[in-house]
């Protein structure tokens, strides 16, 4: 701005002037979806850090080919249920840790920002979770239309009977690493929640696919999510009157 | 006051790295002096509300930032530039400073004059559409404060900012300190005991966890008249403190 001839009428700010014209121009446009993000989440931060954040996009890829990758290997005709009972404590664990410090190296700011880093967690798994869910169904009407025999309505399996198991344990991680403050904490509490949850079915049905074949779960599942989802809120929302 | 600390810890396991700090700070440029390990950047990363305290009583800008709806409020209020400051390579100047103003919650439509009036302010306006990885450390450093102070903040945490800076870029950034400590809590720490006495008009001077000196600059180099070492008298009293300290 130093560098700017002051020959302007007397009651031109140019600074003022430079600074409206610098803003303009250097101004970034977001696209529709941050957009639209933003109206959703009622935070153009949030919409930004959900979007945009180099070190957010590596981690949302990863989790969602891990997420499929585990739903495919877990319909495959291996004689165990093992992979289905795996994958959602791995998923539970890959949120938990796929945000944070060396893997951001904007981590150290990013926590001072008034924009909570866990809310960014909580709504980056949730939408990784309705992706997938969207690509679930999406699978599920194709190979409904397509395909005939065994094979048909396995993607249909894979959406309700094991994305929605992974979606409450997943919920109920990112629940107690909001309020624990901890990775570690919500990591470890999934992953127990899982096993607690497995070894009660093989208790209750007497083998331990159970937890993710048991029609009759699928409701259980999604109200822990829910109630996990409104604890997290719950833990960060802003008291009424102090802002 | 905007800085209000009452005998504050922090532990890092058997690291004892803040040992019971009291100070108060109000507008004005407040700087933190002290050798390598005396707890100065983990003091402000406590400001920051960064990590959290071991024991004792912090209130930043009359809030407690312990609880969850004063600290969102702080942080709004807040700037920050930490020791290390990481970046996104592929981020212009403009986004990473913009990017921070939305994470501080400002409403997106003062977002774009804010964002060029921090650039503009640490001289980077040349290079505001230049990706971070083709900048300099010392333009990298200018880049953090400006994403510090694009909210106009009313505390300002500055840790070793001069660190990497030109001697001419250095004269500029005192400037800019004077300029906003007329109305902002500014809290620099620093080895450099020039920029103290150049910019602060409140000093703090920590060792080994604890405040060893708390004063205004004319204090702290009239303790060095006697027996304090160094080529100018601020960094006499600079060892003549820690050394009666250490004693």
């Amino acid at each position: 701005m130093s560098g700017l001839r002051n020959d302007a009428p007397d009651d031109v700010d140019l600074g003022r002037v430079w600074i409206s014209v610098a803003a303009q121009v250097w101004r970034r446009q977001p696209g529709w979806l941050e957009r639209t993000a933003g109206r959703l989440l009622r935070s153009p931060g949030l919409a930004r850090a959900l979007l945009t954040t180099p070190s957010l996009l590596l981690p949302w890829l990863l989790t969602s080919v891990v997420v499929l990758a585990a739903g495919a290997a877990a319909t495959t005709d291996i004689g165990q249920p093992l992979v289905a009972l795996l994958a959602p404590a791995v998923a539970a664990a890959a949120i938990a840790y796929s945000y944070g410090p060396g893997i951001d190296p904007a981590w150290e700011l990013a926590c001072s920002m008034a924009v909570s880093d866990r809310m960014v967690l909580l709504v980056r798994a949730l939408a990784v979770f309705a992706v997938n869910a969207v690509l679930g169904l999406a699978a599920s009407a194709v190979s409904a239309v397509s395909v005939s025999g065994p094979a048909n309505g396995t993607a249909a399996a894979v959406t309700f009977g094991w994305l929605i198991p992974m979606t409450a344990v997943c919920a109920f991680a990112l629940a107690v690493a909001t309020v624990a403050r901890s990775a570690n904490a919500g990591a470890a509490a999934g992953v127990a929640a899982w096993l607690i949850i497995v070894l009660s079915g093989r208790v209750a049905s007497g083998h331990f696919a159970s937890a993710v074949t048991d029609t009759v779960l699928f409701l259980p599942y999604l109200a822990i999510g829910a109630g996990c989802v409104t604890v997290a809120l719950c833990a960060t929302r802003i008291p009424r009157g102090t802002l | 006051m905007n800085v209000e600390i009452t005998d504050l810890t922090r532990r890092f396991g058997r690291n004892q790295a803040v040992a019971g700090v009291s100070l108060q700070a109000g507008p004005g440029v407040f700087g933190l002096l002290g050798p390598n390990g005396a707890g100065k950047t983990t003091l402000l990363r406590m400001m920051a509300t960064v990590i959290p305290p071991t024991t004792g009583r912090l209130r930043l800008l009359d809030r407690d930032p312990a609880t969850y709806g004063p600290r969102r409020e702080v942080r709004r209020r807040l700037g920050y530039l930490p020791q290390n400051l990481g970046y996104y390579p592929g981020f212009t100047v403009a986004e990473f400073v913009e990017y921070f103003a939305l994470l501080k919650e400002m409403p997106a439509a003062r977002v774009p004059a804010a964002v060029a009036t921090a650039v503009e302010r640490v001289d980077l306006g040349g290079k505001a559409k230049a990706k971070l990885r083709t900048l300099s450390g010392g333009m990298l450093r200018r880049v953090g404060i400006a994403q510090a102070i694009v909210n106009e903040p009313e505390l300002l945490l500055l840790d070793e900012p001069t660190a990497g800076l030109d001697p001419e870029q250095r004269v500029h950034f005192r400037a800019l300190l004077r300029e906003l400590g007329q109305r902002a809590t500014v809290v620099v720490s620093t080895h450099l005991v020039e920029d103290v006495g150049a910019a602060c008009t409140q000093v703090a001077l920590m060792d080994q966890g604890r405040v060893v000196f708390d004063g205004t600059p004319g204090e702290l180099t009239a303790r060095g008249t006697e027996q304090g070492t160094g080529d100018a008298p601020l960094e006499r009293g600079y060892t003549a403190v820690l050394a009666a300290a250490r004693a």
